[in-house]
């Protein structure tokens, strides 16, 4: 069993790896993740996932319904991490398992993968309780810059976490952003991990966020025409059957932490597309308690103050 | 609540409180001190058939501390009129009062505790008005609390669980006034537990477990206490929803190691930080699903506010610190026990982010006088890995609290051996660990945003006239020279450099891009930095090839006429195209930055790029003609060719960048002029450019005509050069000597010997420098020749740095009229450009953490910081007089 089989085992138990051994699963991935392009193009069947936000017992629920990876064809629609319990270890697994199987899972940025972000909603102040400093959350926010913008499924399915930019009329305008930057204020970058479909928009809207936009359904219906595209699914929105479509199923979002946050109530749901890209989601609930483990973040077991 | 019991359970000095009001004429009346709660409004105490036995309002009491008077009773509203200020003020619009109403704590941990409170009030406020059957199910005759006893405990259960958020408060209350009530409890649980009687302790647990969700911060003073907290813990490990019983006690009695490098005397210390412990325990290991943010920022606060407590003893018992130095310092205290001094200082130091940031500050402060610093230079310097890490972590606490005090440091003699040994971290292979911290610290001293005058300056000076080479070495040694290149690839030894860590340097020299721009002007243009850094793009880490490219669009964000010139003369894109036509069609991150750095140039419309990139890389770039962006790079050439003459256009640029090209000394100005003239000969390619480059010339000229007699096209008199102009030579003979690679080190260190150098010098600019002819050399020459006055004291000067600021205030005149043009220039590049300002800000926002929010905010007022960053070149040139004078 190879070292990385071995951590990707260890991982899947909810244990996270060691600092030595981030670093070294870091620099793997950013030499795959480099090739990767800004609308990373992926092949049918993919199975299409939203919102993890560190809850790693869900996930595992998430790919018992799914299948395992590389059986299944993944695609994580982005923010991975903060919230939950278990940032480390989601992303850690997820990650790991990208550098394994490189063809089998894709992964895109959210905008949870930020350093602004995670050192507000937990990634950081998991990181420093875990392993005692911060390093591990550098590496891995490093490797957040690297992460791919959006997917493009088969040609027909636009893949973002966020939504559209009013900067972006056209998948190529996406080409020429140099991605590998902490996610900006604004422009097109900003956009497409913050913005949100809503009905009572016409056009754009300011977003209530703070970063990225609101926009209506002429926007995506004309957005979907000059790229020739079928729907648009994203994640980014709690919506609490899973997923939800918008404007006469021209956007999907779809979303993925069942009872987010431990307490919103709210069942999951991943998009499974066929070969021919049929549609079918499933939906799961939160894992039920006695398969969580307790919780894995011993304190160190020496102190001196 | 009677005022009596309000008052008694108050005395605690979270909650003192002074009470201020807006008078009418604009003035704050102070409304006395007392201690303030969150309690219910005695408005409506008769028990109402449908809403349950009392008011559910909650407000704000101030009870006075003297007379136990109501100073002010305020009802909590649901409307967002509460601001909070400074971490001690809470203030609001008061309906009631129509005025301004203001809470001033005395503890920073009692006014986010308040407004804790308040914020949950309003969240119940507004839940309530949507649902506000809900919480009314309650008994109403929930008056006192059973016995607690055996036979109670389901009772105990049932009143705890199906109790509404209203009757939580009034069950606090019942708990907290028996004062019995834990101690019996817990007696219970020590019997089950002796009798193994499962069903009892499983319902003790869900007692216990549902009195913390409770989340009565004085529930927790008194569960936390010595003598409950093992026994709460205990009755915790009967988890009925888990299989098997936790062993928490255990762990905690045997596993855990209390370590102590310097005994502590002090009872309430020790037991604090056991408390501190334990509940932080509690939070993360045995409640840790169960908590929510609320109670898990109840059980912070107490760890913080202990934290504060053992902080603050410890640091002013003054024999607890002379010890703990005198032991670092000792040369009889073992290694082990000095490593873990430092550990034990790290958490000293890690804790005391508990303390208010004056008092933090002020033992920061102490700390360093007492020699901290000198402790991790030591540190750095050791063989164990883990201890030399733990020292750039006390490092990077010091910076995020005052980046200036480790600055003062390393400005003096004793510490500039601390700088040399952050860099010389950054550049070593730490194998496994991770090291990134050097490039925190080295990006935190050379900060050039964060005000703070001529220490700043000394610091970026020292590390321009003596690290800079030494980085831009490791990139040289590391890249197999052109040609041999692609054979080596994974077997040389030249790939001995871990690609990380060349990520770093490539990182911290686009930080000094944007921080240093005439440094890095001075330096790279005299160097032939850029040519260097550009080596990257042959590693066949493809990471580090975008790297390179970022580096260049870094560097075209400055609208830099000279760096842009000297790219175009250079040919310096060549590498970046070559590396863009290799990756052909592949649409990865490389494909993507070279495409942006491209529409850059576009929508900069740097003009001289443009032309510079179609007229020798069109053959090649044709190919990509499909690509949208590429589509518009050909038509932005040729509007440029058309709308020309070329002239005028370059003149518009030239006239915004004209008043910049002053900054530069002029004989500095002739050189890169002269520069420009060989290398037309040298590449004939370039013909647009080299039309180009005149006119930009005679621009310059024109406007420095006042300024100096000498206002020629090309200005070729060594002779004056010479005398006038020793400072950039000075550096150019440095940092040239410390370009010639692996001999580098060793050369340095027998300095004296100038015959040695001056020849390899020469050789060295032949190699490298395409455009390298005898004019060069002599020139290089010279500059070594003059460098040997400054050089040979590099000794003294140390003492003569912190005087830098002295010559830099003898040289202000100048200094003005250099920084006013930089200032303009960059008004004017906001204004074109604000993306690619935006995307500069993102850059640096990318590394420095949560503190480069603000830094963000201050970037729109960068321009004069950013000018005073210049001061440093004018430095060089007074100190070589300071030390004549000093000596």
């Amino acid at each position: 069993m190879s070292d990385l089989d071995r951590q990707i085992e260890q991982l899947k138990k909810c244990e996270p790896l060691k600092e030595s051994e981030v670093k070294a699963l870091c620099l793997k991935a950013m030499e795959i993740l480099v090739e990767e392009s800004n609308v990373q193009r992926v092949d049918a069947p993919v199975t299409i996932c939203g919102d993890i936000h560190g809850q790693f017992y869900d996930m595992k629920e998430l790919f018992k319904v799914g299948g395992d990876c590389p059986k299944t064809n993944y695609l994580f629609l982005g923010d991975f991490v903060d919230r939950g319990f278990y940032s480390v270890e989601t992303f850690l697994l997820l990650l790991a398992l990208k550098v394994r199987y490189p063809d089998r899972i894709t992964l895109i940025r959210g905008n949870h993968e930020s350093r602004q972000i995670t050192q507000v909603y937990g990634f950081y102040d998991e990181c420093l309780r875990k392993y005692g400093s911060v390093n591990v959350w550098r590496y891995c926010t490093d490797i957040f810059d690297y992460l791919s913008l959006s997917a493009l499924i088969e040609n027909k399915i636009f893949s973002v976490h966020g939504g559209l930019s009013p900067a972006i009329s056209t998948l190529d305008q996406i080409r020429t952003i140099d991605r590998k930057q902490e996610v900006p204020h604004d422009g097109a970058m900003c956009d497409l991990l913050w913005s949100d479909p809503e009905d009572i928009v016409d056009g754009w809207g300011l977003s209530p966020r703070g970063a990225g936009f609101l926009f209506g359904g002429s926007v995506v219906t004309s957005f979907n025409r000059s790229n020739n595209i079928d729907y648009i699914c994203r994640a980014h929105q709690l919506v609490m059957e899973g997923y939800k479509w918008m404007f006469n199923s021209q956007i999907v979002t779809v979303w993925s932490a069942p009872n987010y946050c431990y307490r919103c109530g709210n069942v999951a749901a991943i998009l499974e597309l066929d070969e021919n890209l049929n549609k079918q989601f499933r939906v799961f609930d939160a894992a039920p308690q006695e398969s969580r483990g307790t919780p894995a973040k011993k304190p160190a077991p020496d102190y001196f103050l | 609540m009677g005022a009596q019991e309000k008052s008694q359970a108050n005395a605690n000095s979270m909650q003192r409180v002074k009470v201020y009001r807006l008078n009418d004429d604009g003035k704050w009346d102070d409304q006395g001190t007392g201690h303030v709660t969150v309690d219910y409004l005695e408005v409506c105490l008769i028990p109402l058939p449908d809403i349950g036995w009392r008011s559910e309002e909650l407000g704000l009491f101030v009870i006075d501390e003297d007379d136990n008077e109501t100073i002010l009773l305020h009802r909590i509203s649901p409307d967002d009129i509460y601001r909070k200020q400074e971490d001690t003020i809470i203030s609001w619009r008061d309906p009631e009062y129509s005025t301004e109403l203001a809470l001033s704590f005395q503890e920073t941990t009692g006014c986010s505790y308040i407004w804790d409170n308040i914020c949950n009030v309003q969240r119940n406020l507004n839940f309530n008005s949507l649902n506000s059957e809900t919480f009314h199910s309650m008994n109403s005759e929930l008056r006192e609390l059973p016995a607690v006893e055996l036979s109670t405990l389901p009772l105990i259960l049932k009143t705890l669980t199906e109790s509404g958020i209203a009757d939580q408060m009034r069950l606090t209350e019942l708990i907290l006034n028996d004062q019995e009530f834990f101690r019996k409890l817990m007696d219970l649980f020590r019997i089950c537990e002796d009798l193994e009687n499962i069903d009892n302790l499983h319902m003790i647990f869900k007692i216990v477990k549902g009195i913390i969700l409770l989340n009565s911060p004085q529930i927790f003073e008194k569960i936390f206490g010595d003598e409950l907290i093992m026994d709460i813990i205990g009755s915790l490990e009967y988890d009925p929803e888990v299989p098997h019983v936790q062993h928490h006690r255990i762990f905690l009695k045997e596993h855990v190691v209390f370590k102590e490098a310097i005994p502590i005397k002090d009872l309430l210390v020790l037991s604090k930080i056991h408390q501190t412990y334990r509940v932080g325990y509690l939070k993360d290991v045995v409640l840790a699903r169960v908590l929510d943010e609320s109670i898990v920022a109840n059980l912070n606060s107490i760890i913080h506010g202990n934290n504060a407590i053992v902080v603050s003893l410890l640091k002013d018992d003054s024999t607890f610190i002379q010890e703990l130095f005198a032991r670092l310092r000792s040369p009889t205290t073992s290694a082990e026990s000095k490593k873990n001094l430092v550990y034990f200082l790290h958490e000293f130091c890690s804790l005391s982010k508990s303390l208010q940031m004056v008092q933090q500050l002020r033992l920061f402060r102490d700390l360093m006088n007492e020699g901290i610093f000198d402790i991790i230079t030591d540190a750095l310097q050791s063989q164990d890995k883990k201890l030399v890490l733990t020292g750039t972590d006390i490092l990077i606490l010091f910076l995020n609290q005052d980046p200036n005090l480790l600055r003062s440091f390393v400005v003096r003699q004793e510490g500039v051996s601390l700088l040399g040994l952050l860099v010389k971290g950054m550049i070593t292979d730490f194998g496994d660990d991770m090291h990134c911290q050097f490039l925190e610290i080295l990006r935190s001293l050379l900060d050039s945003y964060t005000l703070s005058g001529a220490q700043r300056d000394t610091i970026i000076e020292i590390f321009y006239e003596k690290h800079l080479g030494q980085l831009i070495e490791v990139i040289t040694a590391s890249c197999p020279p052109k040609g041999i290149a692609q054979s080596i690839g994974e077997s040389g030894g030249t790939e001995s450099t871990k690609p990380e860590i060349l990520s770093n340097i490539c990182e911290l020299l686009c930080f000094c891009v944007l921080h240093h721009p005439y440094r890095i002007k001075c330096n790279f243009l005299l160097n032939n930095v850029m040519d260097k850094v550009l080596l990257l793009t042959q590693r066949r880490e493809k990471y580090l090839v975008v790297a390179t490219v970022r580096f260049v669009r870094t560097i075209l964000s400055r609208h830099d006429e000279h760096l842009i010139n000297h790219i175009v003369k250079n040919n310096l894109l060549k590498p970046i195209v070559d590396v863009f036509v290799a990756n052909g069609n592949r649409y990865n991150l490389l494909n993507s930055a070279v495409l942006e750095l491209f529409e850059y140039i576009r929508k900069e419309n740097l003009k001289a790029l443009l032309i510079y990139i179609v007229d020798s890389f069109w053959n090649q770039l044709a190919n990509f003609e499909y690509l949208a962006s590429m589509q518009s790079f050909k038509v932005k050439y040729e509007q440029c060719l058309e709308t020309s003459g070329i002239k005028s256009n370059v003149n518009s640029v030239d006239q915004r960048k004209r008043i910049d090209e002053r900054a530069l000394e002029k004989e500095e100005e002739d050189y890169f002029n002269e520069d420009s003239d060989e290398e037309d000969t040298a590449s004939a390619s370039h013909t647009e450019r080299a039309q180009a480059q005149p006119v930009l010339s005679n621009g310059v000229a024109a406007s420095y005509a006042a300024l100096s007699p000498r206002s020629g096209l090309v200005d070729y008199d060594d002779d004056e050069d010479d005398e006038d102009y020793r400072p950039p030579p000075r550096k150019h003979a440095e940092t040239s000597e410390e370009d010639e690679g692996l001999e580098s080190l060793r050369l340095k260190r027998k300095l004296s010997s100038s015959n040695e150098k001056e020849p390899e010098l020469v050789v060295k600019k032949q190699r490298l420098g395409k455009n390298s002819k005898s004019r060069d050399s002599v020139f290089a020459a010279l500059c070594s020749t003059l460098s040997q006055l400054p050089t040979k004291k590099t000794g003294s000067s140390m003492q003569i740095i912190p005087r830098t600021a002295d010559g830099n205030k003898g040289s202000g005149e100048e200094n003005q009229q250099e920084n006013q043009p930089e200032e303009s220039v960059n008004t004017r590049n906001s204004d074109n450009s604000s993306s690619s300002d935006e995307e500069n800000h993102n850059r640096e926002n990318e590394s420095v953490a949560s503190r480069n929010c603000s830094d963000c905010l201050l970037s729109s007022s960068d321009n004069g910081q950013l000018s005073g960053e210049d001061c440093p070149l004018i430095a060089p040139k007074s100190s070589p007089e300071m030390a004549v004078n000093g000596s």
